[in-house]
């Protein structure tokens, strides 16, 4: 075991560090319509061209490289599918290009990037369609953080064969939980540096017990999700992944509610950038759902229950 | 970073597990009893010299005191194994955890050859002497007295929680040297034998079900000035590094771990169905204690690596607390009326969560921990 970035490790999160920095951020989502924005298009071009979306090796189990840089794009905010590429389609063994969504066989109704993918994976208890729509669905107003379509009716065929479906559930849940890591992160990060800085009763508001155990709290619960979703993109178990999905679930919960709290009014203005977190939490928790219920999964996989 | 295990560590595991499959099929039933019972003092006793023959008690230790030059990661999976089966080693973690490195640390070589190799051979226990009744988590506060007489200390005073103190051999006391002194700077800690006289232990029953607690009265006790552990005044900081050790020496998660599991499959064996609520319960748990596994073994790195303490120790107890809490409320959903069964799982976990977050430091000290040191909020 070692926690510490390898060399390559840290170079590749240098690199990526340095591309979002240019080309994703809060500002760049407030630009692309804040809490109801476009896809990134430019973004994922410059990721791809970079290499970043191709990172997880073919054939390999381990994902953590493709987890690290993951949880780099999402604490970055960017309106992207890149968890979906990185994470999910590698199992497939196939290769795509341009945005993907990952909705559960029978799905009717709204779905992130699905306005946009080019390629749509469904996931059934026994089989994985591979569906590439002629358009997008439609894309409806969604407010939290990403954008949306309404899948009404998935198209028929794409059937995969041998797709190893247990895997591609498996893995769509680490995707989801590393992602919600990059978000909280994110507004738990802010938040830290707003009780710090705000001052009123002549002291800083961080300073009161109250607020430094709420988020207290908060950062043992990103710090759990974190390195469960780290140590399932390394080993692939489905137990793992169901853990950190249910330990992020859960954490998202925290995080949205003290965050905000903390904040009082400008939390909830949208110039404020805290909400492009903190309501993208509420959209990856219903996707998170969607796969089956995280804790009910984690007890399944544990025990068959 | 990379989260396998080392085919050494791996084969150490196994090994272990083979020796603890037939020294001790299941669960320690002593567990569930009253630990500080002579009986269970006495197996205690009987299995650390059985760890002991095989090298397994004190495998951290140098090898000049007895230890294998085992590695960081090689004394987590026995703690692991061990706090599965209900700790077996019962008071005997806390001498080959951290008292016996804190003398090493800072006893004299006198103080090492008389101490060390009894806990090495597991033939002692020890008990802390840390609490007191008008000094619980603020310490620092503490007024059990030791005044200079010759080669002497004489103390008075009195300590409370002290786990184990009506069968311990010795006890490792934190008395205050210079009341004058800034409270921190007066302290100091004196290795004290259990059968001084002047020396009255009063046991006090507890709900708890781990163990019953002792009163500790001190009424002129002398204890050499040669018993004293580190400089005169400076005990603060020897036992602040002393429980740097302690934060996470205990796995308390793995066995929590261990219960959830047994009780899930107990009701599966029996053909009790579990509940939609039950089962979400369960997972739930069940993530827990892989949270604060991860996170323990984040300290563990650093320990490995040799990097001082720093407050991801604080971040994997709050998380082991919340693990035990929430193991608790799933085998209270999986076991129902159970409960009301003395000894049942659900109701020894009950107990056992409510002195998780108070035992080594409270939940709400941990926070302060976290917030200050990992978060660096502004201090109150």
């Amino acid at each position: 075991m070692d926690f510490t970035l390898s060399a390559h490790q840290e170079a590749v999160l240098d690199a990526v560090g340095t591309l979002l920095s240019r080309h994703a951020g809060p500002a760049r989502l407030h630009g692309l319509g804040g809490d109801e924005p476009g896809y990134d298009h430019d973004l994922d071009k410059r990721l791809a061209e970079a290499g970043f979306l191709d990172i997880a090796e073919p054939g390999s189990i381990c994902r953590l490289d493709a987890a690290l840089v993951l949880e780099a794009i999402a604490g970055s905010l960017a309106s992207s599918a890149a968890g979906w590429r990185l994470l999910v389609i590698p199992t497939l063994g196939i290769d795509v290009d341009g945005p993907v969504a990952v909705v559960p066989e029978g799905h009717s109704g709204p779905a992130r990037f699905a306005a946009d993918a080019d390629t749509l994976v469904v996931i059934g208890d026994d089989h994985v369609r591979l569906v590439r729509p002629d358009r997008g669905a439609a894309r409806i107003r969604s407010r939290l953080g990403w954008p949306v379509g309404d899948l009404y009716g998935l198209p028929a065929g794409g059937v995969i064969h041998d797709a190893p479906v247990s895997e591609v559930r498996s893995w769509a849940r680490v995707a989801v939980a590393t992602e919600m890591v990059g978000a909280m992160q994110f507004a738990l990060d802010i938040t830290v540096q707003h009780v710090s800085d705000r001052r009123q009763f002549d002291r800083a508001i961080g300073s009161f017990q109250a607020v430094q155990h709420g988020l207290a709290e908060c950062a043992v619960a990103v710090e759990g999700a974190h390195w469960l979703a780290l140590e399932a993109a390394f080993t692939g178990a489905a137990g793992t992944a169901a853990a950190a999905l249910t330990q992020a679930s859960e954490a998202s919960k925290l995080i949205f509610r003290r965050t905000h709290q903390y904040h009082g009014a400008m939390g909830f203005t949208r110039e404020y950038d805290l909400h492009l977190a903190t309501v993208r939490l509420l959209a990856l928790r219903s996707e998170a759902e969607s796969l089956g219920r995280p804790a009910a999964a984690c007890a399944r996989e544990h025990w068959g229950i | 970073m990379e989260f396998d295990w080392t085919d050494e560590d791996l084969s150490y595991r196994s090994e272990l597990q083979d020796f603890l499959a037939e020294e001790l099929p299941g669960r320690w039933e002593g567990a569930t009893a009253v630990l500080g019972s002579a009986d269970n003092a006495e197996y205690s006793r009987r299995f650390a010299g059985l760890l002991a023959e095989k090298g397994w008690l004190t495998p951290h230790w140098p090898t000049e005191w007895g230890g294998t030059g085992a590695t960081p990661w090689m004394l987590a999976v026995l703690g692991e194994e061990l706090w599965s089966r209900g700790e077996p080693r019962g008071p005997q973690y806390m001498n080959v955890n951290w008292i016996g490195p804190s003398i090493m640390a800072h006893g004299t070589v006198d103080q090492c050859q008389r101490y060390l190799p009894a806990i090495a051979a597991g033939d002692v226990i020890w008990c802390q002497g840390f609490s007191e009744p008008e000094a619980g988590t603020d310490l620092a506060s503490l007024q059990t007295r030791a005044v200079r007489d010759g080669d002497d200390y004489v103390v008075n005073g009195s300590k409370i929680w002290t786990s184990y103190g009506d069968i311990a051999d010795h006890c490792y006391l934190l008395v205050r040297t210079d009341p004058q002194a800034e409270r921190h700077r007066g302290i100091s800690v004196l290795l004290m034998a259990m059968d001084s006289p002047g020396l009255v232990v009063r046991p006090i029953p507890g709900m708890v079900g781990e163990h019953s607690f002792t009163e500790l009265f001190l009424t002129d006790v002398r204890i050499p000035v040669a018993n004293r552990l580190g400089p005169e005044n400076e005990g603060w900081s020897v036992v602040r590094e002393a429980l740097s050790f302690e934060r996470v020496g205990a796995p308390r998660w793995a066995r929590a771990a261990h219960v959830l599991d047994e009780t899930v499959r107990g009701a599966l064996e029996q053909g009790r169905s579990i509940d939609p609520m039950a089962v979400e319960a369960v997972g739930l748990a069940k993530s827990a204690c892989e949270a604060a596994r991860v996170l323990c073994y984040r300290v563990i790195d650093e320990r490995a690596r040799d990097v001082p303490p720093s407050p991801h120790a604080n971040v994997a107890r709050v998380a082991m607390v919340k693990a035990e809490r929430l193991v608790a409320d799933a085998c209270a959903a999986i076991e129902g009326n159970e409960i009301m069964r003395y000894g049942s799982d659900s109701d020894l976990q009950m107990r056992k969560s409510l002195a998780a977050g108070v035992a080594a430091g409270t939940y709400e000290v941990q926070l302060n921990l976290v917030s200050r040191r990992h978060l660096r909020l502004p201090k109150s």
